[in-house]
């Protein structure tokens, strides 16, 4: 590696320097006690799976570069220089991880690996090695923020056809109106994602309840958030805060995508709007009346998957298990859940990378989880736990059934 | 030649460890406050507690270790509880402090439990260290800290046990400690008689070089710990 | 139709979840595909109508039609 290059990506750690990054990366004692809450570890026991071990391949490089113990005694700390190889180990640690910071919840000083590895992930940009398909996803996301007037009426049309889906779903005569786009006054603006569950199923709740929303034009999902560019991540989710702030909608509500959710309603600092996950809304409706449901409709055994960015980074804990209790009549929690709960794997952006086999061993303990409730029909309310979750059940042969919350919701509506 | 090497100790190093211990923390401090913030939190749900209290369960409860490892869990309370005892004894060598005296006990506190209690808490964590899984994830760094800190701890416990015993009639009277610090503090150093003569001496040198080995390189390693974690705590706890 | 796209493979992306669609397009055109050559992707995304446009432009492919319906069909030719 040439010293143009060494300096591009130790120029990148720099600008990536923040508060937390500062002390997260000094403060490690290597007291171990993360080591098996990884779900990555738990399926493949490898040092490199464990927190402290992703943590260390990118903390060798820093010290090397960026403290005195490094740079004079680098046998002190194993500080690393900076080769192919260790670029090679830094885009292991960081996508393989899936950020659910199940590992802050075990670290006795709270340290977020998820956070330290957004450093990780600058530096594979600047080495261009990111993964291909995350760099074609976010530059899509920002070109399409940049010239979204090019494709509103392409998109527009396929909505409509989404509203007869929506009409026959509530019994309603007319299918207009029924997803309202750029509508100026709307109390609530919707961010769903590109397939049709996640725009006709909430187009049911939101017209049963009565609300006055209107369907934003982006996905919700952050792509540069997955990449781990500070700037395409901003630029993504700017997209939809300007489109909020241009209907004048009191409320945000994010689709069932658990990134989003956190980045838009914590990552993003004060906005002149309220942000909530569809889920919340859900809750919202049924205590207020707004909605009702086919209460004890599902006899089956259910669990339900608390989605990493939703919980334990979001807040959202109850609010699903008080919808779930009005549907089911017998719901079996996981264990661990909560703040607890295991990833299933599939955050991050792995989803969208070539790593079947992987994210298949790598959802070991979700399998053995889910099998130990026996349960019949896994919920949740996040895209990619639901792909994960589809990936997890074919790979070791379940028989589950795997529904996002909104579907069942929709689904069982008393009209 | 020893003597000069005795005197080395106890005193010029004694400064540069001080120096070197101010210097550097306050260098680690001020480059964080410096960094820029972030948008946003990192902290994690549910939010139970108003966030001091939070910090302060965390910290003193370490809830982490606790539900995943309970002898460690034991070892890593006891320890830091030893941390305090021991700061609070060593502040008694210095000052005549009487709101510590308001259960009359001879200096140093504790009765030599402190020393003990830490002796085979760093044994502990250096032979845990020793064992997969924590051998793989441990540098020279983790070892070499904890070697140093038994020894100094060994000596300074020989130190006070021996006294307190009385092996030997060897005895060193506070209010030596107390003049030697006093010179250190005042600029105006000086080895009293009864320390420099007292048959303590060499185990005093040695007490104090690995102590000093140990301050120095607080604000430069993994004992940055001590402060950071409370701005990870808090951080966590937003 | 005034004239007959000459197609070179196509694609089945129904139903698959976010963000696999562009994800197997981007693969398929950039490794398997020739520069002319013309890859039919069918999907049942709304979001495509958006996405695989802003995704062809920033990728310097060109959509040169697309067939509207519950399966829409894209026509994508590689330009480089």
């Amino acid at each position: 590696m040439n010293r143009e290059k060494i300096g591009t990506i130790t120029d990148l750690m720099k600008s990536r320097l923040t508060k937390p990054m500062q002390y997260y990366l000094d403060l490690c004692t290597r007291c171990g006690l993360c080591y098996d809450s990884c779900h990555v570890y738990y399926g493949i026991p490898k040092r490199e799976y464990t927190p402290v071990g992703r943590a260390e391949t990118l903390r060798r490089i820093f010290r090397k570069y960026f403290r005195p113990s490094g740079r004079f005694f680098p046998y002190w700390g194993e500080a690393r220089e900076l080769d192919d190889r260790a670029m090679e180990e830094v885009r292991e640690a960081a996508f393989s991880c899936t950020g659910c910071r199940r590992c802050m919840v075990n670290c006795p000083f709270g340290i977020d690996t998820g956070y330290l590895m957004t450093m990780a992930k600058l530096m594979l940009i600047g080495n261009e090695t990111a993964p291909e398909e995350l760099v074609i996803l976010a530059d899509s996301a920002v070109e399409k923020g940049k010239s979204i007037g090019e494709f509103k009426e392409g998109f527009k049309s396929v909505v409509g056809d989404l509203e007869k889906i929506v009409q026959e779903k509530l019994g309603r005569s007319s299918p207009d109106g029924l997803i309202p786009m750029d509508n100026g006054g709307a109390s609530v603006l919707y961010a769903g994602l590109a397939g049709a569950h996640s725009i006709v199923n909430p187009a049911v709740i939101f017209n049963a309840a009565g609300e006055s929303w209107s369907l934003s034009f982006f996905e919700a999902v952050n792509f540069g958030a997955f990449l781990g560019d500070p700037e395409k991540m901003q630029f993504i989710a700017n997209r939809i805060v300007k489109e909020a702030i241009q209907l004048g909608v009191k409320e945000l509500v994010i689709t069932e995508c658990g990134t989003a959710y956190r980045i838009q309603r914590h990552m993003l600092g004060t906005l002149p709007f309220k942000v909530s996950s569809i889920v919340e809304v859900i809750d919202r409706y049924l205590r207020e009346g707004r909605i009702k449901v086919k209460a004890g409709a599902i006899s089956e055994p259910v669990t339900y998957h608390d989605p990493c960015q939703l919980g334990r980074n979001g807040g959202v804990f109850e609010e699903p298990r008080r919808i779930i209790g009005e549907l089911c009549t017998d719901f079996r929690e996981m264990t661990p859940n909560r703040e607890h709960n295991w990833c299933c794997g599939g955050g991050g952006g792995l989803v969208a990378l070539d790593n079947e086999k992987f994210r298949v061993q790598s959802g070991l303990v979700k399998r053995d989880q889910i099998s130990a409730t026996g349960a019949k029909l896994v919920v949740t309310a996040c895209e990619n736990c639901v792909s994960q979750l589809d990936t997890i059940k074919s790979g070791y042969g379940m028989d589950v059934e795997v529904k996002y919350l909104t579907e069942l919701v929709a689904d069982n509506l008393l009209l | 030649m020893l003597d000069l090497f005795a005197y080395i100790v106890m005193v010029p190093m004694v400064y540069l460890a001080f120096i070197l211990f101010v210097a550097g923390m306050v260098w680690k401090l001020v480059r964080v406050f410096r960094s820029p913030s972030i948008t946003g939190t990192l902290g994690l749900f549910p939010r139970e507690l108003p966030r001091p209290l939070a910090v302060a369960r965390d910290a003193f409860l370490v809830p982490s270790a606790f539900r995943k490892d309970r002898v460690f869990w034991v070892f890593i309370v006891a320890f830091h509880a030893a941390v305090l005892f021991l700061i609070l004894g060593h502040c008694e060598l210095v000052w005549n402090i009487p709101a510590l005296q308001v259960i009359p006990h001879r200096v140093f506190l504790g009765a030599g439990s402190v020393g003990m209690v830490m002796m085979i808490g760093t044994l502990y964590f250096l032979f845990r260290r020793f064992g997969a899984p924590v051998r793989e994830i441990s540098v020279p760094e983790d070892y070499f800290l904890l070697i140093i800190l038994f020894l100094s701890i060994l000596f300074g416990s020989i130190l006070h046990l021996v006294d307190r015993l009385g092996i030997g009639a060897m005895h060193v009277p506070v209010q030596a400690y107390r003049e030697y610090f006093a010179g250190l503090l005042t600029l105006n150093p000086r080895l009293p008689v009864m320390v420099s003569y007292s048959p303590h001496y060499a185990v005093m040198v040695i007490h104090i070089f690995f102590s000093n080995l140990f301050i120095m390189l607080f604000p430069f390693s993994k004992m940055i710990h001590a402060v950071f974690a409370f701005f990870a705590y808090s951080t966590a706890r937003r | 139709m005034s004239e007959e796209i000459k197609v070179d493979a196509t694609m089945d992306l129904k139903g698959l979840k976010c963000p696999l669609p562009i994800v197997r397009v981007s693969k398929k055109v950039k490794d398997e595909m020739q520069v002319g050559q013309v890859l039919v992707a069918e999907t049942t995304d709304p979001g495509a109508h958006a996405d695989f446009p802003a995704w062809a432009k920033t990728s310097g492919n060109e959509i040169v039609k697309v067939e509207k319906g519950d399966v829409s069909k894209f026509y994508i030719k590689k330009l480089k």
